[in-house]
């Protein structure tokens, strides 16, 4: 099975936060942003906005220092990274350990939560009007585009350092 | 229904240290290290069989057996420990479910501390009662003693060592992604538990000020302190170097808002009153001030664990560091 993975355009971001308050409602049936998997960046003094999704990475750093194994690996499904509520304990190593700030500690439920692309039908895709966010196939054009961004960080640092 | 607070859009600042271990956290470090490093000091005093005074204190009968508490001073460290690792579980989201935590002991150290911590207290607490009851039917003067002993002792080493490990562990905060860290956690416990083991001796009479035992252990202690030092600004000097987060870090500690728990909790109390009132102490033969010199190290003990914890700033996200390249928001120093 194809594995997929959220996609993030920054530069068609307008940070209205909709794909905060629908997944918030998603997941927790409650419309507040703070609850959400997702979660807006901004650098507010330029007017940048960069929606934050986990990236349910190959080397899961969530899943290495989780203590019960509530942090795990889904192969089946989209090689998603999820946590299971009941196993977790809430001691938010993985918050700490998760170099992109990804899981979030819900203090309404006392366990930390992260983004599970919604069972395969992710809301902030769904409800997002200008297309900031969408779901697609890792294949190889992600690769591509993922190879075009790291050569421009590249660039980037060469330019600066001069 | 029941309102639920809001957040404003959030503006990340990788300079923010992280807000997820706080004091909590710290106190259940300090009294792991410090409980674990006077039961290592403790043993080796039982083992090398230094000649203890009698306690001053009345005899103690339970289910009428005397209660033998000539060892209660030096082999306490299990108690600390066994009240520390409550403050790990009052820190948890959902506390009940505590006993999960050892179900991943092949890559988390959270789980691996708990197995750690779990044997160093029934072991440690299994050696301070065979001392203070005298279990004749498990022949206490037997050699055997030595294998449980020994276990107690290597865990205990074990737990003052992972109180480093759990942060290094975390690898996304470039303060504690250190070898050095365990290490300057270590050499604190020792320290810590050694002035300790000085203060619960003397104060119990189980050692005067004068004996050679006591100097040896003031020696020691001593030791300890100054390679904590030493390893302190080995720790800070590297970081400092190892990254800009590791260099808010630092700053964050020294001139930031951490700096009075650095200079007046960590410097002042941890090694400088400590270091002179020790030496003054022994010019006037003053135990009164070994005493305060001794309190103030155990705070600063407390204090190097708080610190470090509440200065630990997160690796910036790639891709904000890749936003903030490419709008120019931040320039690399040439």
């Amino acid at each position: 099975m194809e594995q997929k993975v959220l996609l993030v355009d920054q530069q068609k971001c307008t940070g209205c936060r909709q794909c905060e308050l629908v997944c918030s409602v998603y997941h927790t049936g409650a419309s507040n942003p703070s609850r959400s998997r997702v979660k807006v960046v901004k650098w507010e003094q330029v007017g940048i906005y960069l929606p934050m999704t986990c990236n349910h990475c190959e080397e899961a750093y969530c899943v290495e220092v989780c203590p019960t194994k509530a942090c795990h690996r889904e192969p089946d499904k989209d090689n998603r990274v999820v946590i299971d509520k009941k196993l977790c304990i809430g001691c938010r190593t993985c918050i700490i350990a998760c170099p992109f700030g990804q899981p979030f500690f819900d203090h309404q439920e006392r366990v930390t939560v992260k983004c599970d692309y919604c069972d395969g039908d992710p809301q902030c895709v769904a409800f997002c009007n200008v297309r900031a966010i969408s779901f697609v196939e890792a294949d190889r054009a992600q690769m591509a585009k993922k190879k075009e961004a790291a050569n421009r960080l590249a660039d980037l640092l060469k330019q600066a350092r001069g | 229904m029941a309102t639920e607070s809001i957040q404003p859009i959030r503006m990340t600042k990788y300079v923010s240290p992280q807000q997820e271990w706080k004091v909590i956290i710290a106190i259940y470090l300090y009294l792991a290290g410090m409980g674990a490093g006077s039961f290592m000091i403790g043993i080796l005093i039982h083992w090398m069989g230094v000649a203890l005074n009698p306690l001053p204190v009345p005899l103690i009968e339970l289910f009428d057996v005397r209660l033998d508490l000539a060892k209660l001073p030096i082999l306490w460290g299990p108690i600390m420990v066994s009240i520390g690792a409550p403050f790990l579980i009052l820190d948890l989201g959902i506390k009940w479910r505590f006993m999960y935590a050892c179900l991943n002991p092949r890559t988390s150290w959270v789980a691996r501390g708990f197995i750690i911590l779990s044997v160093f207290i029934v072991f440690g607490l299994l050696i301070l009662a065979k001392s203070l009851w005298p279990f004749k039917w498990l022949n206490p003067e037997s050699g055997l003693w030595l294998i449980p002993e020994g276990i107690a002792f290597v865990f205990a080493f074990a737990t003052a060592l992972y109180t480093g490990i759990l942060l290094k562990a975390t690898k996304s905060v470039p303060l504690w992604n250190t070898p050095l860290l365990p290490l300057l956690f270590l050499t604190s416990a020792l320290s810590t538990g050694s002035m300790a083991i000085i203060l619960s001796t003397l104060g119990t009479g189980l050692l005067s000020y004068h004996s050679g035992a006591m100097k040896v252990l003031m020696v020691g202690e001593q030791i300890f302190v100054v390679i904590e030092g030493i390893v302190l600004y080995l720790f800070l000097s590297r970081r400092y170097k190892a990254s800009e987060q590791g260099r808010e870090s630092v700053r964050l500690l020294m001139t930031g808002k951490l700096r009075y728990v650095f200079w007046q909790g960590i410097i002042l109390l941890g090694f400088l009153f400590p270091i002179v009132l020790e030496w003054i102490s022994k010019h006037y033969q003053s135990s009164a001030l070994l005493f305060i010199a001794g309190l103030s190290l155990l705070t600063g003990g407390f204090f190097l664990r708080l610190g470090l914890i509440q200065a630990g700033i997160k690796d910036q996200i790639p891709m904000q560091r890749l936003v903030e390249f490419q709008y120019g928001l931040i320039k690399i120093p040439k």
